[in-house]
């Protein structure tokens, strides 16, 4: 993996969160996207020198409420997950015990952190149910393209029957049973990162991974109070789909050996961390490897500004959104494209059906409008 | 995505200028409508931070709380926009028309309805959330809100339900308006910016759309228009203001925060009413009027089920009654895009390229053809119409006409670029055609297998005899005395 | 006056545009300075307003008398009532609900580092410190705090022990009013919302059952007294269903939090007794 540390530079690599890894999902096509983030780089400092900050932000009242709503759930020793748990899951009375792995004192190592929360785990799937049930702030690890990024959520493990579930708390309404489905999808993505992660962990302890379920508890305010409700969401779509893209990030390797030597995203920072790579030898170097920019990309990566001007810069019809490429029937350019409609270019063999549609198309259009 | 529309996106690329996708106006603008623009508290579901409301351009209103995490102060703010809605909706029943039917009890109509636009999709959602978490309040005992409020959120329900009914214009999201009617150089999801969307379709002068869009996309020059607010905003400038009125509770205070959304809103205000001036500069298409007549039956039946007392309109629908609104809503959208294409030579180019429609010119007639013997005999005109459109359209198939509009013809055959047709409804009822009911030789005609026709209700249970399969028939509204989980409003 | 104030406004503003246009630009150093900026403004603002608009001291009259004491009394008495180790939200909440008091949430943040120092330069000078719970890795809790006077068992934290602190603050907190005259619906409507919100995280304590928000609450009538949004549980039927599920937990608890307070007793040293130990030293001990 050296040439994985040559391509970053002399910064240590950026450590995937939840969200993060969650989004490596969003585009699996761009091998753009798949070096940069196997090799740890931070597309937020790139995209920033390049001229092209990321769009995106969160606004305090959000995360406010979102800390707010958790501590409601996890105040009192859970008092109200338990309550939720009992109803949804059945668990019994006697099964009440709360161990927070994050309350270790001190202001220890993630690693250190990390071996508590093996420990803890590998006696909760030794003993019986009287072991422990809930589990606060497990800080978990899981391996991506060779590089160890520990994960701290927020959630809460718990364990019944033998099992054990992955709480996530989530500060979205739920309203007369409904809630924005994008970020319900953006929960089970998320919540499917640490089930993996969960799972490794069992498997590294010699215990069954299938004992951490796919079936995650998702717990989110109600209609407009803030009484906590939950719901079990299956996330085994999410786990596929998260499998196959570390997987891929695995298999860069072919990517990267494909790279001119000599190649390096390094921001060739100053004592003070401010970049001093000059930006035209940056922007040449990003340009080495291939992107698959789709509108997509504005809500999911840092680059997508980049990565969209340079595909105005070429006239690509990625540009327009999968749905107008579709309809394009692939074709790449919107030059191509429009000399197709006019008939001054030759379509290529296979190119004739889209080429007939869109002469037809040019015609009417001028016929009508 | 046609390739029509398509290729109208790759054309305002080359062009640095939106494509026009329509000739005439395909939804309803009132003479005086209502521009909404909401704004939320970020992360929260449903609390309004401010508003700004008005049916005058020059004269718009503001409505701002100053601390959207208290409840009283979110329900004044729900009267106040009770205090704009309702007068310009109650003052819209006045006038009403009679309606004659055939076989059926006269009614009577208003004569126009409300028109509500606000900016974007998420805009008609939060009207939705803001009128479900309002329409049950009540306005005596404990947690009392003003008797305007409830009011209030039947209106902005039923409003919202309406904006899923295709083709109504009672409640419109501007983004969506607009891209009905231009298509620009950007992909979809970045047209749900409406700023940027009007940088595409009307850009200041000296720039192009392009430029226009791309100057759009920051939120210092443009900020978003609504319901979130931009996140940098929200921690520069909204946060301070916010706290010093949560620790002064002054007037001072409350302006600073009253200030800063509006200085978020104004924007805003003046693209909303770019939009009506460029869509209403568009001629309406000839079925505007009846999909409005649509809208303005179903306000007067709104209105008077709430003269009558009837209860807030339910979380959620029974069973039957999703059901035969699913149907409705199949109906609608297929008649709308009928109604449309029939307006609109540009529409029908979109079904003329997919092979359902077709234009051409009359090569051979018979308007005289007859098919049958005796009692049995049946006036059928027959047409050879020469297209080069590629037709795929099978024997047998109905088609409609924009012509002649109460026309309805079927494929005969279609041999290379000749299409034989025969007239089968809308020609006359004596022995030959009525004069002009048929097209001559050399006349441009156009065909098209879409319907507009009146189709009857799907047969449905009545709500009582909902199946146990889909859950037996609703229970009854019973007003609670509380319901507890609503007295949180976030 | 109010010139200046628009002055100050319109500066203000402008500033914040540049700030976010810096954010905007990651230019960091600049969007800190002219923060730094932004907050002198402010505070000149803030000054122009009281001096423009003398606000008159609102609270001081209708204080509670239980307020003038020192907020570590206050505290003191929460925790007394409660008998249990609490976070500083629900020291705040059975305060506020019981004793009428307006503590706030941030007068606590510093208050066990400064005790723990008062500890350290004269140690057992006061009658009670206001001091940690400690975790099953003897190092202070998070946000728990506890009385110094307490046995070594009450303020040790097992893993049953929050569910167990947590019914024991709901058994306190009805048993205080029962010991009101009154009848329960008569209680300060803060303190029945708080009994109302313990109990609903208890089998068999909210009125109308657990896990049916609010169900029946419309049952009784809107008397003056009833909070809506809640069921008025009765705090005797809160008391018995606490303690059943108490019965459950008790026992295990206890075992669990003797051999904490015995592994306390044996490696730590009077001032982390009461504030925590450090857990570096306790990992290097325990190997």
């Amino acid at each position: 993996m050296d040439r994985l540390d040559e391509l970053r530079g002399p910064v240590p690599p950026r450590p995937h969160d939840a969200r993060a890894i969650a989004a490596l999902a969003a585009n699996p096509g761009c091998a753009r996207r798949a070096v940069l983030d196997a090799a740890g780089i931070d597309k937020d400092a790139t995209a920033t020198h390049l001229g092209f900050p990321a769009p995106f932000g969160q606004s305090p009242f959000a995360i406010t409420r979102g800390n707010v709503f958790e501590a409601l759930v996890k105040e009192s020793g859970c008092a109200e997950l338990l309550r939720l748990l009992r109803e949804i899951l059945g668990l019994p009375i006697p099964l009440a015990s709360y161990t927070d792995l994050g309350d270790v004192g001190g202001n220890p190592s993630a690693h250190l952190r990390h071996s508590h929360t093996r420990r803890l785990l590998d006696r909760a799937a030794r003993d019986g149910d009287d072991a422990g049930t809930l589990y606060d702030h497990p800080l978990l690890r899981l391996d991506i393209a060779g590089h160890t990024s520990y994960l701290e959520p927020d959630v809460v493990a718990f364990r019944l029957g033998g099992r054990f579930h992955i709480v996530e708390i989530k500060s979205f309404s739920v309203i007369d049973g409904q809630a924005e489905p994008d970020k319900v999808a953006a929960a089970a993505r998320q919540a499917a990162v640490y089930v993996l992660a969960l799972r490794d962990t069992l498997e590294e302890l010699g215990h069954d991974p299938a004992r951490v379920s796919h079936d995650v508890v998702l717990v989110c305010p109600e209609n407009f109070a803030n009484r906590p409700a939950a719901t079990l969401v299956d996330v085994r779509r999410e786990l596929a789909v998260l499998r196959r893209q570390l997987a891929r990030m695995t298999r860069v390797g072919a990517i990267v050996d494909a790279l001119e030597p000599g190649l390096t995203f390094d921001l060739v920072p100053d004592a003070g961390g401010a970049p001093t790579r000059p930006v035209a030898d940056l922007r040449e170097a990003v340009r080495g490897v291939g992107a698959r920019y789709a509108p997509d990309c504005l809500s999911t990566c840092d680059l997508c500004f980049f990565c969209r001007d340079e595909a105005a810069s070429e006239g690509s019809t990625d540009l327009l959104g999968r749905q107008v490429r579709d309809a394009l029937g692939g074709v790449a350019t919107v030059a191509e494209a429009l000399g197709l409609a006019d008939g001054s270019l030759i379509p290529d063999e296979g190119q004739e059906e889209i080429a007939r549609l869109l002469r037809l198309a040019d015609r009417m259009y001028a016929e009508v409008s | 995505m046609s390739t029509l529309a398509a290729l109208a996106r790759l054309r305002a690329v080359h062009t640095g200028a939106a494509q026009r996708l329509a000739t005439v106006r395909h939804c309803h603008l009132s003479e005086r409508p209502m521009v909404l623009i909401p704004l939320r508290l970020a992360g929260e579901a449903a609390a309004p931070l401010a508003a700004m409301a008005g049916t005058d351009p020059a004269r718009p209103r503001l409505l701002v709380v100053p601390q959207p995490r208290d409840r009283d102060l979110r329900f004044a703010f729900a009267a106040e926009l009770a205090e704009i809605l309702l007068p310009y909706i109650e003052g819209l029943q006045k006038a009403t028309e009679t309606v004659e039917r055939r076989g059926a009890e006269p009614f009577e109509r208003c004569v126009d309805a409300p028109q509500v636009i606000v900016p974007n999709r998420s805009a008609v959602a939060f009207v939705q959330l803001l009128g479900r978490s309002t329409r049950f309040r009540r306005a005596e005992g404990e947690y009392a809100v003003h008797p305007s409020v409830p009011v209030l959120g039947r209106w902005l329900t039923f409003l919202a339900q309406r904006a899923q009914y295709p083709g109504s214009a009672s409640l419109l999201a501007a983004t969506e308006a607009m891209s009905l009617h231009w298509a620009t150089g950007q992909s979809a999801l970045e047209d749900a910016n409406l700023a940027s969307l009007m940088g595409w379709i009307d850009p200041p002068p000296g720039m192009t759309g392009a430029e226009a869009a791309r100057e759009a996309e920051d939120p210092l020059v443009w900020p978003p228009a609504g319901p979130a607010t931009d996140p940098g905003f929200d921690s520069e400038v909204l946060a301070p203001a916010i706290r010093a009125y949560a620790e002064t509770r002054s007037d001072r205070a409350a302006a600073r925060v009253g200030e800063a959304v509006r200085s978020q809103l104004e924007p805003t205000w003046r693209l909303m009413w770019r939009a009506v001036g460029l869509l209403g500069a568009l001629p309406a298409g000839p079925g505007v009027a009846a999909r409005w007549e649509g809208d303005r039956a179903s306000f007067t039946g709104f209105a008077a089920q709430l003269a009558e007392g009837g209860p807030p309109q339910p979380k959620r629908d029974g069973a039957v009654g999703a059901a035969s609104r699913l149907a409705r809503m199949e109906r609608a959208q297929a008649s709308y895009d009928a109604q449309r294409a029939y307006d609109d030579p540009l529409v029908m180019a979109g079904h003329r390229l997919t092979g359902e429609a077709f234009t051409g010119t009359v090569l051979a007639a018979d308007p005289d053809h007859a098919e049958g013997e005796g009692r049995g005999r049946k006036l059928r005109p027959l047409l050879t119409v020469r297209t080069s459109d590629p037709v795929r359209l099978a024997a047998g198939t109905r088609l409609g006409t924009p012509e002649r509009r109460g026309q309805q013809a079927e494929v005969v055959e279609i041999t290379g670029g000749h299409v034989t047709l025969k007239i089968v409804k809308g020609m006359g009822r004596g022995r030959t055609a009525s004069p002009g009911s048929v097209p001559e030789v050399g006349e441009r005609v156009c065909y098209a297998a879409l319907t507009d026709e009146y189709q009857p209700p799907a047969s449905l249970p009545a709500p009582e005899d909902t199946p146990w399969t889909h859950g037996g028939p609703p229970p009854e509204h019973v007003p609670a005395v509380e319901e507890p989980d609503e007295e949180e409003w976030a | 006056m109010s010139e200046s104030l628009d002055d100050l406004e319109e500066r203000i503003n402008t500033l914040r545009s540049e700030i976010r246009r810096a954010v905007r630009a990651r230019e960091g150093a600049l969007a800190r300075s002219l923060r730094a900026e932004l907050r002198g403004a402010e505070r000149a603002w803030d000054q122009a307003l009281a001096a423009h608009e003398p606000t008159p001291d609102e609270a001081a009259p209708d204080e509670p008398p239980g307020s003038l004491l020192p907020v570590r009394e206050q505290v003191h008495q929460a925790l007394t009532l409660l008998g249990v180790p609490a976070a500083g939200k629900m020291i705040v909440a059975v305060h506020g609900a019981l004793r009428a008091g307006s503590l706030r949430g941030p007068q606590l943040t510093s208050l066990r580092r400064d005790e723990e120092r008062s500890f350290r330069t004269s140690p057992f000078a006061r009658p009670y410190y206001l001091c940690a719970a400690l975790t099953d890795r003897l190092s202070a809790s998070r946000g728990l705090l506890a009385v110094s006077t307490w046995p070594l068992e009450k303020r040790v934290i097992g893993p049953l022990s929050p569910r167990v602190d947590f019914l024991t603050t709901a058994i306190r907190v009805a048993e205080h009013l029962l010991r009101l005259d009154e009848p329960a619906e008569q209680a300060p409507p803060g303190a029945q919302r708080l009994l109302a919100r313990l109990a609903q995280n208890i089998p068999g304590a909210a009125p109308y059952g657990t896990g049916t928000p609010g169900a029946g609450a419309a049952v009784r009538g809107a008397g003056p007294g009833v909070v809506p949004g809640f069921a008025v549980p009765d705090p005797a039927v809160v008391v018995k269903a606490a303690r059943a599920e108490l019965a459950v937990h008790a026992d295990a608890d206890a075992t669990a939090r003797a051999e904490i307070a015995g592994r306390a007793r044996d490696r730590l040293r009077d001032p982390e007794r009461l504030f925590g130990g450090a857990m570096l030293t306790l990992a290097r001990r325990e190997a």
